[in-house]
């Protein structure tokens, strides 16, 4: 019961996202837009393209779906409401989106189009960026909490939230979720106006739906840990838990898609460079103080 | 007699072989990597396999699991360093191109 | 412990699935299909780890391999003549001794495998929380020397790698 719970709230959690990608995009606040636009690609022609690599083009954005509802697995929305809480959930999440890596190049590559080839390898630069900036802000997490599990994570910042305890693991994690779920100014692997659309270019009809949604359960699956490592997941006063949860993830979410729009996109060499020397140095700076103060201090 | 560690042997065994076929067969320098990788892979099963059902109480035979996992790691990255070197100097990383090796 | 139980079942499924995409890797023309089906065959591995009990280590194997194998792919891309494999050319020598080395490597392992005398099984493993825990104080005790070392050996593997792999001064100039 709990699994049909989740999966209906993190449906309308996309159908959310993708209204608040639109106005941000548009300008418009239209709330049946994505309706539309679903039905729209579900009726049109779901074109394939000439000698693709049949068995990727197909798998690639079920793939990247599976993905995505994998990572939405060990996301606790409240006590117990929670598909599975595992040992491991913060080291199976990030297991889960790498895949979304190995989906996107499936994607990229099925279709046989350059544009599409361009827009997986790409992603396979800004992967090199922002990997090694997902995994060690959430070990520093894990420290101060003492365990893997996403339920111990949240009940240990019932004093004060991660966000305030390590403000640099925040960034850093946020900026590394954008990449991975190629948001701008990070979107090179679509990079609407420089590659016509990059992997989603060969993609029509139910194929592009498919990977429309599953992109906006891996900005939700993104959004729902940012808010469960470092927003104190369902803690809050006042209002019932899940609603909490639901108002941080949608927060979080609408800023990620939103916030990026106002900075020109960045070059993978750039994002790269970024990243590892200014970025790891900072996170493992960030995991030194970390320890030292659960050490000294205990909060 | 075990079944299940029978079982999780004849796996680790069957993709051992496969492994080796490959790394001896291939004329590709990143082929062989592959190879390589299965028989490392083949390894890793057994491991697991013997902690699990004749040692769970000791943790070093899953260290032995990471170190393994390492093992695999650097065999890459020397891999593909050497293979950027032949590719730069030669154009292309085929064995059957380098046969000024054997001496 | 006699009987099917689930744990068989799905350790033979998964064992199989391994077993299969190490076949298909050298087997398929594709060299992107290659890579993919090595990852592939390393995650049924992963998923053998996590019917055994390992959850650690079967995580961590299906996240590192998704990685591993990915760069795989672009170098089997940037360093192969035909990647998408539609010249379907040959890529193979000594298939003869290969084949006999790997079926006597095959069978020798069998052999070993189903004569030894195992022992018997023991029933009860640590919990994952405890498994985690543990080997956490393995790495961090006894193994402490060890696993500084592995950690050492990839640092320099990714140094020299690097060293090798950049162009001469004179070829970058250009």
């Amino acid at each position: 019961m709990t699994i049909i719970w989740i999966l209906l709230a993190f449906l309308v959690g996309a159908y959310l996202i993708a209204v608040l990608e639109s106005w941000a995009v548009h300008g418009r606040l239209q709330p049946a837009r994505p309706a539309f636009s679903a039905l729209a690609l579900l009726g049109r022609e779901s074109l394939l393209a000439r000698t693709p690599d049949r068995l990727f083009f197909e798998a690639g954005p079920v793939l990247l779906l599976v993905a995505g509802l994998l990572a939405v697995a060990v996301i606790p929305l409240a006590p117990g409401l929670i598909v599975t809480d595992l040992a491991t959930g913060a080291l199976f999440l990030n297991a889960a989106l790498a895949y979304v890596l190995v989906a996107l190049i499936m994607a990229g590559w099925g279709p046989n189009g350059a544009y599409g080839m361009i827009g997986g390898w790409r992603f396979l630069g800004q992967f090199v960026a922002y990997a090694m900036l997902i995994v060690m802000p959430i070990t520093a997490v894990a420290m101060r909490a003492e365990s893997l599990s996403t339920v111990d994570i949240v009940t240990s910042q019932a004093a004060l939230w991660n966000i305030a305890y390590q403000p640099v693991g925040f960034a850093l994690f946020v900026v590394a979720a954008m990449g991975l779920a190629w948001l701008p100014p990070l979107d090179l692997p679509t990079a609407p106006g420089d590659l016509a659309g990059g992997i989603e270019a060969e993609y029509t009809g139910v194929r592009l739906a498919v990977l429309r949604l599953a992109r906006m359960t891996v900005i939700l699956a993104l959004a729902g840990a940012t808010v469960t490592f470092y927003l104190g997941g369902w803690l809050g006063p006042w209002l019932p838990a899940p609603v909490w949860s639901g108002l941080k993830i949608l927060l979080v979410a609408g800023l990620m898609v939103s916030a990026g729009r106002l900075v020109p996109r960045v070059r993978e060499a750039r994002y790269l460079a970024l990243s590892w020397k200014l970025g790891i140095p900072l996170a493992l700076t960030n995991i030194f103080l970390v320890g030292v103060i659960a050490l000294v201090v205990p909060i | 007699m075990i079944l299940e560690l029978m079982i999780a042997l004849t796996a680790g065994a069957a993709m051992f072989g496969t492994g080796l076929y490959g790394a001896l067969s291939q004329t590709n320098l990143v082929m062989i990597i592959m190879g390589v990788e299965l028989v490392l892979a083949a390894a890793l099963v057994n491991l697991v396999a013997f902690w699990r059902y004749l040692h769970p109480e000791e943790p070093a035979a899953q260290m032995f699991v990471l170190i393994i996992m390492a093992v695999m790691a650097v065999e890459m990255t020397v891999g593909f360093g050497i293979a950027i070197a032949r590719f730069r100097s030669r154009g292309s990383v085929e064995m059957e191109e380098a046969r000024e090796l054997k001496g | 412990m006699t009987g099917m139980t689930a744990q068989m079942i799905f350790l033979a499924f998964f064992g199989a699935a391994a077993v299969w995409f190490g076949i298909v890797v050298f087997r398929t023309k594709s060299m992107v299909r290659s890579a993919l089906a090595l990852l592939f065959s390393q995650t049924a591995v992963g998923l053998m780890f996590l019917v055994m009990q390992a959850e650690f280590l079967g995580v961590l194997q299906i996240m590192m391999m998704a990685t591993e194998m990915s760069v795989m792919a672009i170098f089997m891309v940037m360093f192969m003549m035909d990647p998408g494999g539609m010249g379907a050319m040959d890529m193979t020598h000594q298939k003869r001794l290969s084949l006999w080395a790997g079926g006597i490597g095959l069978v020798a392992a069998l052999a070993v495998i189903w004569l030894a005398a195992w022992g018997p099984a023991v029933p009860n493993i640590p919990g994952a929380a405890q498994q985690a825990a543990d080997l956490g104080r393995e790495l961090l005790g006894r193994s402490m020397f060890i696993f500084q070392s592995a950690g050492l050996t990839i640092l320099t593997a990714m140094v020299a790698a690097t060293m090798v792999a950049i162009a001469p001064r004179k070829e970058r100039k250009e």
